[in-house]
């Protein structure tokens, strides 16, 4: 970040300010302080995109092919076929209304977006010409004197030049979770490190601060990290990926079936216009025409789901990302902590206590009974000058909000919780006088008035840095008795105090002392300035220690992510100690697994002798990371599999993403600061905080968790991959109508039969019947529990592959046999035994031929025919149906029998009768004859595919049966999809 | 299972009502079918096993939501109370 430290226009500061003039002239020169928002997509190429993506080409390649034979057909024939014509036009209207289907939705969700965008324009104080205007933060330009204080938005990035007491919330740009001190001070050469800067959008805590801006909208720190985001390409999400996978396939079998079939029909002595027709036709018929609405609805569907429980997906593909997440790279302030400082540890009586850090107050409690803790929580609620803001009588308090420091807070909520009110205690003890923290003495005190008998009438209060307060008592109070200080009890407090700083946890020392009351009687002037009282020989009574502790349901969560098989790592811009005490604390860093550092202190050796790979666990240091070849980054990515990463920029989260991306993983990242929009933009799926996320963060993002529950990744995970299985499911559901509806126009052309199947009962199937019953293969539960084993390899673990492609067409699709049973029954029954069929097409497509003979030797009109064959039709498509209720049953499950799985799916059985009613519908309805030429069946026509869809069921189920029986067998290996 | 036997019933006793009466003797018979009552036949089928599926479907909402609400209402209740 180059920001430049010396400034051009600190010659120009005084107090007066820049002129109007000149600040207009520089507001023309570089524009609003406001950062661009990323470049917007124009609606109609968002919808463009729907319309022409991944598997829409396929579909629109088909309805081209289909125009293009029909132009053929037109071309060379007086009358011709209208199916290619219909055929394309309804492949094109699929693709519009699946595209402004997908379109919508991600419209919606980009509606919700928008809902979260800041509408309130923020206000900033600027000196020019002397006087203090508030002016709109948008017209606030370089070289403005601005005034900050406690509880304002930085306007712009500005250089301190006079502060008081100054502190800033640095926690969404650099993931520091305390606050910062700001002074005049130039204490650091990195921008970020300096204490005499202050960020853009960034939060003033308290304190006041003057300050020049130097730099205003992109050009500031923050507009940087968002313009390196919105320059950073996503990628391709892993379903994506697959569906293209999926389309090589198909069209691969596509081609080679028409091109098969193209030369056979050329040996069959068909002309070439024709054998063209029948290319094309072959290809066109491998168009799964409705799986393209079926992968869309049942993606939309798990969207729905994830949005019920809190999860938003912003793009509709990146639903099944979560699923196939090898890796998750968690920042720590705020997604894996409360981000807010609650008192985590106290020591008293020469023994650490633990505090109650949970969100709901759910967790232990320790004694209170003490007359130590009592003394202890009367100075930690005097000597403080938090006080919760008014009117919060009802809201709990761990969420009522705070003026003052945030460790002052945490002491006022740990006493409110514990002991009562303050306000009540503050009352009882007048405050007399007080002398605030500062760094030179690093204490802060007060002096109040006492009422409580037996004790003198002025009471002194004293809290700051642990040694510091040692260093100033000469008794220390235990078990309510004040006892001489001795070494013994120095070296307990020490003890106390490194184990307590080693937790990353911020300690300070409390003592107090009783001021005796002949010298200092009622009515005594205490004098801050002069001192004029005693503050060496107090009494020392406790350590109280703060952290940002860690959400209530993250460990479980990161244990559940763990028995996936999934990487936690935590990326955080915190300080190593902290990170690590909270890595450990959620179980980052698993128990028992040290760091190499923790190898070297166990073993009294120096860190050099240890063996990196004896440590499973390992924090590094973004100063080590920016020294590290890609290489050794590699190296540490590999070899551990706990990971802290502290102190990190932006670009090195940026790095630390592209490092597991390398090795082939798939990355998830959450986050909610500036500092994390980059990794999430680069991850293959990033995951904003929707309460406490930024709105960069939330742009970079692909999905956002609205209730900033860490947890709802597992949901997330657990729907990804369901709803990869159940595509698998759904997409062989519909390839096994695939070969049925190809084969009679496979022998049609071969054999010379009049067409058992017709393009639109073809179109019947895909787009009608098929389509519920597909769809709802996405509510099938679970196999076996999905959350226990390892996400899916992205190379190996395809949505669709060889095995899923050979069971749908060769093995399943042998229900082909029961529809041509149907017609063979159906033409001999009308008199066309099935020998006689062979090569009759020629006389039974000819318009003019009104006296073809049947195998008994009855003459039959064109008219006749046709309706014979259309009927035929007719029975091809309800034998498929039927056929199609026994794969469905069997694509309920990969492994597993029908009777284990059970049928809970009500969806699904919905399918099947909503799929028979419509099939039934189709047939039956008055004026289907004219409209689709499909005529009714007689009740017996029925039944004929009945022992094949009994048979097909059967098959299945015993191939399960051996698959589970030989897990890795050759039926495993050959079937298993 | 009662129900899908009385769609049956129903559905094969639809066009027997539907056509009862006429009689001629006629030895073409064996040759003309009854499609009419076919038809009404088989989207009497068609109707009941749609209706049956949208019971289906609109049952188990009910049973669904019901058992949401329960669920969902147990730990609302639990971290109500302050606990210590």
């Amino acid at each position: 970040m180059g920001i430049q430290l010396t400034n051009p226009f600190l010659v120009f500061v005084s107090n007066q300010g820049l002129s109007n003039l000149r600040a207009k002239e520089i507001l023309a020169r570089d524009g609003l302080n406001a950062l661009t928002p990323p470049p917007t997509t124009p609606e109609w190429v968002k919808f463009c995109k729907q319309l022409f993506g991944g598997f829409s080409m396929l579909l629109w390649i088909g309805a081209l092919l289909c125009f293009f034979a029909y132009g053929i057909q037109a071309a060379s024939e007086d009358e011709p076929a209208n199916d290619n014509l219909y055929l394309g036009v309804v492949l094109s209207g699929v693709v519009i209304i699946t595209g402004c289907f997908s379109y919508y939705q991600e419209a919606k969700s980009s509606k919700i977006m928008d809902s979260f965008k800041n509408l309130v324009p923020q206000q900033a104080l600027v000196i020019r010409d002397g006087e203090k205007k508030s002016i709109n933060a948008e017209e606030v330009v370089a070289g403005d004197l601005v005034e900050v204080k406690g509880g304002d938005r930085i306007p712009a990035d500005l250089r301190i030049i006079s502060a008081h007491g100054c502190k800033v919330d640095n926690s969404s740009l650099t993931g520091e979770s305390e606050p910062q001190t700001r002074t005049p001070d130039f204490s650091n050469d990195n921008p970020l490190e300096t204490r005499n800067i202050v960020f853009f959008s960034t939060n003033c805590v308290e304190g006041t601060a003057k300050g020049i801006v130097i730099n205003t909208g992109d050009r500031t720190v923050m507009g940087r990290i968002a313009t390196l985001a919105s320059s950073l390409d996503g990628g391709k999400t892993p379903i994506a990926k697959e569906i293209e996978h999926f389309i090589h396939i198909i069209t691969g079998v596509a081609v080679f079936l028409g091109v098969s079939f193209f030369i056979l029909s050329l040996i069959l002595g068909y002309g070439w216009l024709e054998a063209v027709i029948f290319l094309i036709g072959i290809i066109v018929a491998n168009v799964p025409e409705g799986l393209l609405a079926t992968v869309t609805v049942c993606l939309t569907l798990t969207a729905k789901r994830m949005a019920k429980k809190n999860c938003l997906v912003k793009n509709l593909e990146a639903v099944e990302t979560l699923g196939s997440t090898s890796t998750i790279c968690s920042d720590k302030t705020g997604t894996l902590t409360q981000n807010r400082m609650t008192v985590a540890h106290m020591w008293f009586d020469n023994q650490i206590h633990e505090a109650d850090t949970t969100e709901n107050q759910s967790g232990a409690t320790f004694d209170k009974s003490s007359a130590t803790w009592a003394a202890l929580a009367r100075v930690a609620g005097l000597c403080n000058r938090a006080v919760f803001l008014a009117e919060q009588g009802n809201v709990p308090i761990l969420k009522r909000d705070v003026a003052g420091d945030a460790s002052e807070a945490a002491l006022l909520k740990c006493i409110e919780l514990c002991c009562g009110s303050v306000g009540g205690m503050r009352d009882k003890y007048f405050k007399i006088s007080e002398i605030p923290f500062n760094s030179t003495n690093k204490y802060q005190l007060s002096v109040h008035k006492n009422a409580t008998p037996g004790e003198s009438k002025h009471l002194l209060v004293m809290k700051g840095a642990p040694e510091r307060i040692l260093d100033r008592c000469s008794t220390i109070m235990l078990q309510g008795k004040e006892q001489p200080l001795d070494d013994e009890m120095k070296d307990a407090f020490q003890n106390a105090y490194v184990e307590l700083g080693g937790l990353g946890e911020r300690v300070l020392g409390f003592c107090h002392f009783n001021l005796p009351d002949d010298q200092f009687p009622e009515g005594f002037a205490f004098d801050t300035d002069e001192v004029n009282f005693p503050t060496e020989n107090l009494c020392f009574i406790g350590l109280m220690s703060m952290i940002d502790p860690p959400r209530a349901a993250v460990p479980d969560a990161v244990g559940k992510c763990r028995s996936a098989g999934i990487k936690v790592i935590m990326v955080t811009g915190d300080h190593p100690i902290t990170a690590k005490a909270i890595a450990k604390g959620v179980g980052i860093i698993s128990e028992g697994n040290e760091t190499v550092e923790d190898i070297a202190a166990r073993l009294n050796v120096p860190v050099s002798e240890v063996n990196p790979r004896d440590a499973k666990a390992c924090v590094v240091h973004g100063g080590e990371l920016k020294d590290m070849t890609s290489e050794q980054i590699d190296d540490v990515l590999r070899h551990h599999t706990e990971i802290v990463f502290a102190r990190t920029s932006p670009q090195q989260k940026l790095i630390i993403v592209e490092g597991f991306q390398r090795q082939g993983a798939i990355v998830a990242v959450t986050g909610d600061g500036v500092n994390d929009s980059p990794a999430l933009k680069k991850a293959d799926i990033g995951v904003a905080m929707g309460i406490s996320g930024s709105d960069v963060s939330k742009q970079a993002a692909d999905m956002i968790l609205l209730d900033d529950n860490f947890a709802s990744i597992v949901t997330g995970v657990e729907e990804g991959r369901l709803i990869f299985d159940n595509l698998k499911k759904s997409i062989a559901y519909t390839l096994t109508s695939n070969i049925p509806e190809i084969s009679p126009f496979l022998l049609f052309i071969c054999a010379n039969i009049p067409l058992p199947l017709g393009t639109v009962t073809i179109l019947c199937i895909d787009l009608g019947t098929d389509m519920v019953p597909a769809i709802s293969l996405a509510y099938e539960a679970a196999e076996s529990d999905i959350m226990k084993r390892q996400p899916r390899n992205p190379k190996t673990d395809k949505l669709v592959n060889e095995r899923l492609i050979s069971i749908a067409y060769g093995q399943i699709g042998k229900n082909t046999t029961a529809g041509f049973f149907t017609y063979f029954v159906i033409l001999a029954e009308n008199g066309f035994l099935p020998m006689d069929l062979l090569g009759i097409r020629v006389g039974w497509d000819n318009k003019y031929v009104n006296d073809l003979e049947d195998s008994y030797g009855q003459q039959w009109t064109y008219e006749r025919r046709k309706i014979v064959e259309f009927t035929c039709h007719t029975a091809f498509f309800a034998s498929i149906v039927i056929v199609q209720w026994a794969d469905l049953i069997i694509c309920k499950t990969r492994r597993n029998s029908i009777l284990q799985q059970g049928m809970k799916n009500r969806i699904l059985i919905f399918g099947l009768f909503e799929e028979t009613a419509l099939a039934a519908f189709l047939s039956y309805c008055p004026g289907m004859d004219i409209a689709l030429r499909m005529y009714p069946l007689k009740p017996c026509w029925w039944f004929c595919a009945f022992p094949y869809s009994l048979l097909i069921f059967l098959y299945d189920e015993a191939r399960r049966y051996i698959l589970r029986r030989n897990p890795g067998g050759w039926v495993e290996q050959e079937t298993y999809y | 299972m009662v129900v899908l036997v009385l769609v049956v019933l129903c559905s094969w006793l639809a066009p027997a009502l539907a056509s009862g009466g006429d009689d001629e003797k006629d030895y073409d018979s064996a040759f003309e079918y009854d499609y009419e009552s076919l038809r009404i036949g088989g989207l009497v089928f068609a109707v009941l096993l749609f209706v049956m599926g949208i019971v289906l479907i609109v049952s188990r909402k009910c049973t669904c939501s019901k058992s949401d609400k329960l669920r969902s209402r147990g730990p609302d209740v639990e971290s109500g109370v302050p606990r210590a």
